[in-house]
């Protein structure tokens, strides 16, 4: 290794805003906070033009156009994402973060190019249904350079791109965030940003479960997202909610890609080993109800000797089949066709076996878990703001982009309110988290990252997964706290590796903050999400969120009443 | 093997390398190519494939995820 920890180079940016994470949301964080006049650092961990669940496109866009339709307004929507979320996001958020917001974000994305009326004959949308949506709220349209875009209107209004910084810590002076440090993934050089206001946007957290493939990084989302924004925001003291609500997906066997929105969206059909529609019997909706209506039937079908599962698109109008083999699956998952063509599935003749997905916390639409926020974005910490997937909001792409706009601007309050405060660190603290994040380079012998987080998905998959009991709950606390004792001997010989460090280190938090979670939830929700078996069904005293943050060393936990539309 | 760069092809401009979220392609001083470092922690995403110029990137499922 041509780096020399001796003499690592150092780099100290002030600055109004930082942004963590250069997803969907950070980046129109970013964005917004700089129409304000302020000046603004958006940091990634990769190259930011591409970074995020969205790198490489995304096929759909959920909008409420109020195009005349009663399903088609703002009422509408707050029905049913109440109904969706079941009173566990607070129903001041959809309307502040993004209602008010959305007609003129798609209108801004038409501005800039994006194609959003694929009907070409009309010059229209194409809208489709799914998840158990009153009407068809999401616009099918050609993502495919929308990030690009969006991060170039960033570099162009003058946003400072810091590209391949891993942020491992956030800084805070009396109380209140002041910035975060970080490193160089390709050089080592040491980065410590100084901020007025800081906001975490680093989407949601994969990686902690197993999959049937065995690949890890063969993920449902981004398997680059670790819950970075979760755990620094939970060591800093921010209050996080209903992390114990994991969310599953049905995929393409062995290629944890999305498709099933585009799927069911446009009338394809889930059938068992048997032929038939089996979902009828777990919801009224079938096909068309929420989205963890579909694993639970999966699962109940596979274990009940139904299996396997699939796909089946054989009896859309031809139409409808070249709008999703051209439009919809290799948008939204740029190598979705490929997939098809090597494993030599034809899906205008042929079923596409389905899989359960790995778990994960949120990344879409009606999740309930993550870093609780006020409508204006803020955490419970002074100075700290979340937005995108990390944070309890509106989830799915256009809500990150909303959301993601939504942070930027009330951040950038936050520091109008009084400009005079100056961010500032004690020099003590900065020389201890310069030391932590270099450590695990100096270590010889002990263990490698993968072995770690191997355990770490073992546990989670056997004691934290589908079916859970509050003995396997004690069991998973118990194995992770094990690998906690077991962190300080994990050792990086290169700079890629000591970022797989940092973010196992981030993992390992989040998943004993999902088992923590579990084992206080004393009832079932959610399909698969949080299945206890000694409490299989929804409870009256569980009606409510829970949220857990940490006061010094200790994890406080607290109940909280649901909202009500 | 996850992803297949075609060097007869590559120009060197190292889109790839830039575009790819998870650090696992670098390009390499020497060769002035890209060289596909970390093949196990490929999320078969695209964004490696979706800008180069000259159209030389394939993306190759392994068995196990077929």
């Amino acid at each position: 290794m041509s780096f020399n920890l001796a003499n690592i180079p150092e780099h100290h940016i002030t600055t109004d805003v930082l942004v963590i994470g250069g997803g969907s949301a950070g980046t129109m964080a970013a964005l917004a906070a700089r129409r304000q006049g302020l000046e603004v650092a958006l940091v990634d961990k990769a190259g930011i033009d591409r970074s995020g669940c969205g790198c490489a496109g995304n096929d759909h866009f959920l909008a409420i156009l109020e195009s005349g339709p009663e399903w088609d307004t703002k009422e509408a929507f707050l029905k049913w994402y109440h109904r969706l979320t079941q009173g566990l996001v607070d129903m001041a958020i959809p309307e502040k973060v993004f209602l008010s917001r959305i007609k003129r974000m798609v209108a801004y994305l038409e501005e800039l190019g994006i194609p959003m009326r694929l009907d070409a004959t009309h010059n229209d949308y194409i809208r489709t249904g799914s998840f158990g949506q009153p009407g068809d709220y999401f616009i099918n349209f050609d993502g495919r350079k929308l990030k690009p875009t969006v991060s170039a209107e960033a570099a162009r209004a003058g946003v400072k791109f810091f590209r391949r910084i891993n942020i491992t810590d956030l800084l805070a002076d009396g109380g209140r965030v002041t910035g975060a440090v970080g490193f160089d993934i390709r050089k080592g050089d040491f980065y410590t940003f100084l901020a007025r206001a800081t906001i975490v946007a680093t989407g949601n957290v994969t990686r902690l479960y197993n999959n049937q493939a065995s690949m890890p990084y063969n993920s449902w989302h981004s398997p680059y997202n670790n819950g970075g924004a979760q755990a620094m925001a939970f060591r800093a003291g921010a209050e996080l909610k209903n992390m114990e609500f994991v969310n599953y997906t049905l995929t393409p066997v062995n290629f944890s890609a999305s498709a099933l929105n585009a799927i069911v969206g446009m009338g394809g059909y889930i059938v068992n080993g048997l032929g038939e529609r089996f979902l009828f019997k777990y919801h009224e909706k079938g096909e068309k109800g929420p989205r963890w209506v579909m694993p639970w039937g999966v699962y109940w079908e596979i274990k009940e000797g139904r299996g396997p599962c699939y796909f089946d698109l054989r009896h859309l109008p031809e139409e409808a089949i070249n709008h999703l083999l051209h439009h919809l699956l290799p948008v939204d998952k740029n190598t979705f066709l490929d997939y098809c063509e090597q494993k030599g599935v034809d899906l205008r003749k042929d079923l596409l076996e389905v899989q359960i997905s790995e778990g994960q916390l949120p990344a879409f639409l009606g999740s309930v878990s993550g870093i609780y926020v006020t409508p204006e974005c803020a955490t419970t910490v002074s100075g700290l703001f979340a937005t995108g997937a990390c944070s309890v909001t509106v989830g799915s792409l256009s809500g990150s982009m909303c959301v993601g706009e939504t942070a930027g601007e009330e951040a950038a309050k936050f520091i109008y309110r009084d400009k005079t405060v100056k961010p500032e660190v004690p020099k003590e603290e900065l020389t201890a988290r310069r030391e932590a994040i270099y450590s695990p380079l100096k270590r010889q012998g002990g263990f490698k990252h993968c072995e770690l987080e191997n355990k770490l998905r073992q546990v989670m998959t056997l004691y934290v997964g589908i079916g859970r009991t509050r003995r396997g709950m004690l069991t998973a606390l118990e194995e992770l706290a094990k690998l906690e004792k077991l962190f300080p001997d994990v050792r990086a010989d290169n700079l890629h590796e000591l970022m797989r460090v940092h973010e196992l280190r981030d993992m390992l938090l989040v998943a004993q903050l999902i088992a923590r979670g579990a084992l206080e939830r004393e009832e079932s929700r959610f399909g698969l999400s949080h299945y206890r078996g000694d409490f299989p069904t929804s409870r009256e005293e569980w009606h409510c969120s829970l949220h857990q943050c940490l006061q010094g060393e200790q994890v406080v936990l607290k109940r909280v009443a649901p909202s009500n539309l | 093997m996850a992803i297949l760069i075609d060097e007869t092809k590559c120009n060197g401009c190292g889109l790839c390398d830039h575009n790819c979220p998870g650090d696992i392609i670098h390009m390499d001083a020497v060769s002035g190519k890209p060289l596909v470092v970390y093949p196990d922690e490929c999320w078969y995403c695209g964004a490696c494939r979706i800008d180069c110029p000259e159209n030389c990137i394939k993306i190759i499922f392994p068995l196990i995820s077929l």
